[in-house]
């Protein structure tokens, strides 16, 4: 390849800047020049890095100035680090974008969190952000998910009425086949729960039924979906439609079922740290996660893109279009800190340990 | 020196305690002194059934591990067993295997749809075992420990010689009546240190009960600090450091209880014979069903777990129904390129290994060396100092290492660096390296070292010139060892893991956790073959695994 001199490329940058498509983030300039002059950007995420490798490969490409560090955990560790971080006036992340909704509004409840307003806010749904700090990058309902080789299409539960109905119809043919989150040892599984206690009429006798087949429960989505894919297990509740559906394009014997009484939705919250030491980085990472282009490749990763205006079969849109008012998301607010009360919370554990009998 | 080893040792110690009797996290504005966080645990009925759980466990394979330890030190040792020759090395394999390794491939093989779980019930229509519960876990914890106890009763048989059951033989006792006899009575002080051994580290028990206990809610001490970080919704870093006192409080005793019966095992051994010639004794038509018998345990606690981890690496999906034909692949190894932070975890695994382990082979062996000829009231210190990081869980000790880091500012730049991770690992088997070191060091009688400095050399030409050289091979094996140790480890790094300082094992963990299996398995076998190449070089220059 011929040597192209430093000038020349900085032409074809330039062009490319100036043609830059629709779809790009509408970050203001200062704000990318500032975040150029910075360079550098950690992100704590609980995302799977290989889910978002596109991702960060296009963010790379649209600002080949910044050096972007992605660095996955899950969601207490990531909660924990900020806070340890931040006291030890160490260097912490500059993004976080956490599934653990509550923690990430208890971070901006408790004032770790710098106010930002996006341009791409006009293009969220109203419950989507928080005070400009607390912003729901995703939309991913909540499934049944099941095994197609071993649950037969006509047993398959379309709501949680039914569901409730199945296993304490059937009990020996479920016993020890249904998996869910364990809301003791899991804080996305404790807030799941909590709003299935706060949406379904009748979810003293749902939970009675899990307790009736000895549902099993784990920490991991991961370690549910592969048990529900090997047979240990035949069928799942509470679990990430985006996460099925990624599993499911690599293992076509995973089914999917958006319950039809109602669809939680839950989203990956991001905000930026007030210890951030590259701000407007991730002020430019915010807009461009938030902004069509990155939600297309969102939609692409399974994970639901939030917007609108983005189409395909993992977005808002086509959820909103099939399911319509039956999605419950999750607003982006204080009401997700009602239960982060510590006598709250283990009160509400006490009940869920009673009615499924593990006590 | 004293004082930078204690520095090194206590502080992390030091946090925990302090940290136990406090209402929230040290680090925070608004935390008090309070006694609130012991009365959360000691009253919380997970924290009862976790402690009955470990007493089960740890009392369970104890149980199991010392009496068959035992047999097959002797059969290896003292007996004809035919192959013993290769079966020796191949006893050693468990103790380098990660436990979470071996969990997950029990999962593979043997879990309610393993392979070989589906191929027992298509042949007899039912399995009749439960992977998942605390009988299993006892079982394979015991298996799995069966080394430690042949390590320690292979060595003691092996110093007193044979010339007493010979003896008896010649008298005309039969092989069994002198192994109950004779053989036992003398390696009985090895069984019990190797007894405590084992359930001490029953005590520890992180990655098996981690992976097992899942499904069924089943806890232990250790997993039960681990849900902790997660009860209250927020971080309870204090009912964590509660948990972390209460497994030291039995911990320092069996700690010191070892030592006490290390010496007692070491004087006892002292006694030997001259002739060391060994006449095999003869099993007889029991020869096979003793080889039968080994190999089944082999096939047991090795064969059956690496079989289901490599299965799993390499195939799409698995399980009821799945024809593994079709669904065999390579990509989970390939898409491992696609994560920065696992390639950066293989080589920083393959790095502190390597150098890490030379270092602290170094580092172990300057204090040994100040020790063992330093005749002092400070070598008594440091003697009973490199005991204490024995008695914390890895898992407690990364915690403590994390915020040591993160709050003694002169050091925390290096946090981020695997020089962080290499510290923690370097104390927590602070130990285990000692007495590795110790043992070569013992081999060199002081006479040479008098010899020399009567002709005039200086302490440190002694140790240059004299020692040094003669416990060169010792160093080499202990280096290997570590390596070994190094690769294997996972539960320090577990609070510790973040950009730079990911390793293999608890990335495992995390990822186990975040539920990426493919990532998992073909990780767990590359650390496999890591171990397995470190172990080849080791027994092809002769190392002793044991002192």
């Amino acid at each position: 390849m011929p040597r192209r001199s430093p000038l020349f490329l900085a032409l074809v940058l330039a062009a490319a800047q100036t043609v830059a498509a629709e779809s790009d983030p509408g970050t203001a300039k200062d704000v990318i020049s500032a975040a150029e002059k910075e360079g550098k950007l950690i992100v704590y995420s609980t995302t799977d890095a290989a889910l978002v490798v596109p991702l960060l490969k296009d963010f790379a490409a649209l600002y080949p100035k910044l050096t972007l560090e992605y660095n996955d955990m899950n969601s207490t560790e990531l909660y924990n680090r900020l806070i340890s971080e931040v006291a030890a006036g160490a260097g912490s992340g500059d993004f976080l974008w956490s599934s653990a909704m509550d923690l990430q509004i208890k971070l901006a409840n408790d004032a770790y969190a710098l106010a930002y307003a996006s341009p791409e806010l006009p293009h969220l749904p109203q419950w989507a952000s928080w005070r400009n700090e607390a912003y729901a990058v995703t939309f991913e309902p909540i499934a049944f998910v099941y095994n197609k080789r071993l649950v037969k299409a006509e047993e398959v539960p379309q709501s949680h009425a039914e569901l409730a109905k199945a296993l304490a119809g059937n009990p020996d043919r479920w016993r020890g086949k249904v998996t869910a989150y364990d809301p003791e040892r899991s804080g996305v599984g404790f807030l799941l729960i909590t709003q299935d206690a706060r949406l379904d009429p009748n979810f003293a006798e749902t939970e009675r039924s899990y307790g009736r087949v000895g549902v099993k429960l784990y920490t991991s989505i991961g370690a549910m979906l592969e048990r529900i894919q090997s047979g240990e297990h035949q069928l799942g509740f509470n679990i990430f439609g985006s996460y099925a559906t990624a599993r499911q394009r690599k293992d076509p014997s995973i089914g999917i079922v958006y319950p039809k009484d109602y669809t939680l939705v839950m989203s990956r919250v991001a905000l930026i740290p007030k210890a951030a030491k590259h701000p407007n980085a991730a002020k430019v990472f915010l807009d461009y996660l938030l902004s069509k282009r990155g939600q297309e490749l969102i939609a692409k990763a399974a994970l639901f893109s939030i917007r609108d205006d983005v189409e395909g079969e993992t977005t808002a849109a086509a959820l909103n279009r099939e399911l319509g008012g039956t999605l419950k998301p999750l607003p982006v607010g204080p009401s997700l800190l009602v239960y982060l009360d510590q006598a709250k919370r283990l009160e509400f554990l006490r009940q869920w340990q009673q009615a499924i009998g593990t006590k | 020196m004293v004082l930078a080893t204690g520095l090194t040792i206590l502080s992390p110690l030091g946090i925990i305690l302090y940290q136990s009797f406090l209402d929230g996290p040290f680090f925070q504005g608004s935390t008090k002194l309070s006694l609130s966080a012991f009365r959360f645990v000691l009253a919380d009925a997970d924290f009862h059934r976790a402690f009955g759980s470990t007493l089960i466990v740890a009392v369970g394979m104890t149980g199991l591990a010392v009496p068959l330890g035992g047999l097959l030190a002797f059969l290896v040792v003292r007996t004809d067993l035919p192959g013993r020759r290769w079966i020796e090395p191949a006893l050693l394999i468990p103790i380098f295997l990660s436990p979470v390794v071996i969990a997950f491939g029990y999962v593979v093989a043997v879990g309610p749809v393993g392979f070989l779980t589906l191929l027992f019930r298509e042949a007899f229509g039912k399995a009749p075992w439960n992977l998942y519960s605390l009988a299993s876990v006892t079982v394979i914890a015991g298996l799995t420990h069966i080394p430690h106890v042949y390590l320690y009763t292979s060595s003691t048989l092996r110093a007193i010689g044979s010339d007493l059951e010979e003896a008896a033989a010649v008298a005309g006792a039969g092989t069994a009546q002198i192994a109950w006899k004779v053989s036992l009575p003398m390696v009985r002080p090895a069984l019990l240190y190797s007894g405590v051994l084992v359930f001490f580290l029953g005590f520890e028990l992180f990655g098996l009960p981690l992976i097992l206990g899942d499904p069924e809610g089943m806890l232990v001490l250790s997993t039960y600090l681990y849900k902790l970080t997660n009860r209250l919704g927020v971080p309870s870093y204090q009912l964590m450091a509660v948990v972390a006192v209460v497994i030291m409080t039995f911990a320092f005793p069996l700690v010191w209880l070892q030592r006490r019966l290390l010496g007692l095992s070491g004087r006892f051994v002292s006694v030997r014979g001259k002739g060391l010639k060994r006449v095999p004794l003869r099993l007889g038509r029991w020869r096979w069903a003793a080889l039968l018998l080994v190999l089944a345990w082999l096939v047991a606690t090795v064969v059956t777990p690496l079989a289901g981890v490599f299965l799993r690496a390499f195939v799409t999906n698995w399980g009821e129904g799945v024809r593994l034909r079709e669904v065999l692949t390579l990509e989970h190894f390939t898409e491992l390129l696609d994560y920065p932070n696992l390639v950066r975890g293989v080589v920083n695994t393959m790095v502190i290994g390597v150098v890490g382990g030379a270092i602290a082979v170094a580092c172990y062996a300057t204090i040994a060396l100040v020790q063992h000829r330093w005749q002092s009231r400070w070598a008594k210190v440091i003697d009973y100092l490199v005991m204490v990081p024995r008695g914390m869980p890895g898992l407690v000790a990364g915690l403590a290492f994390f915020w040591v880091f993160l709050f003694v500012k002169p050091i925390a730049p290096l946090r981020a660096t695997p020089v962080s991770l290499w510290i923690a690992y370097s104390v927590v088997w602070l130990a285990y390296g000692m007495r590795l070191i110790s043992g070569a060091l013992l081999q060199v009688a002081p006479e040479l070292e008098e010899a020399a400095l009567t002709v005039g050399a200086s302490r440190g030409q002694v140790t240059r010139h004299v020692t040094l050289p003669l416990i060169r091979f010792g160093l080499l094996g202990s280096w290997l060892l570590i390596f070994l140790i190094f690769v294997r480890e996972y539960s320090t790094g577990v609070y510790l893991l973040g950009p730079g300082t990911e390793v293999i094992g608890s990335l495992i963990i995390s990822l186990w956790a975040t539920g990426a299996i493919d990532i998992v398995s073909a990780l767990s076998v590359i650390n496999v073959v890591l171990v397995g190449l470190g172990l080849a070089v080791a027994l092809r220059l002769g190392v002793r695994v044991h002192e």
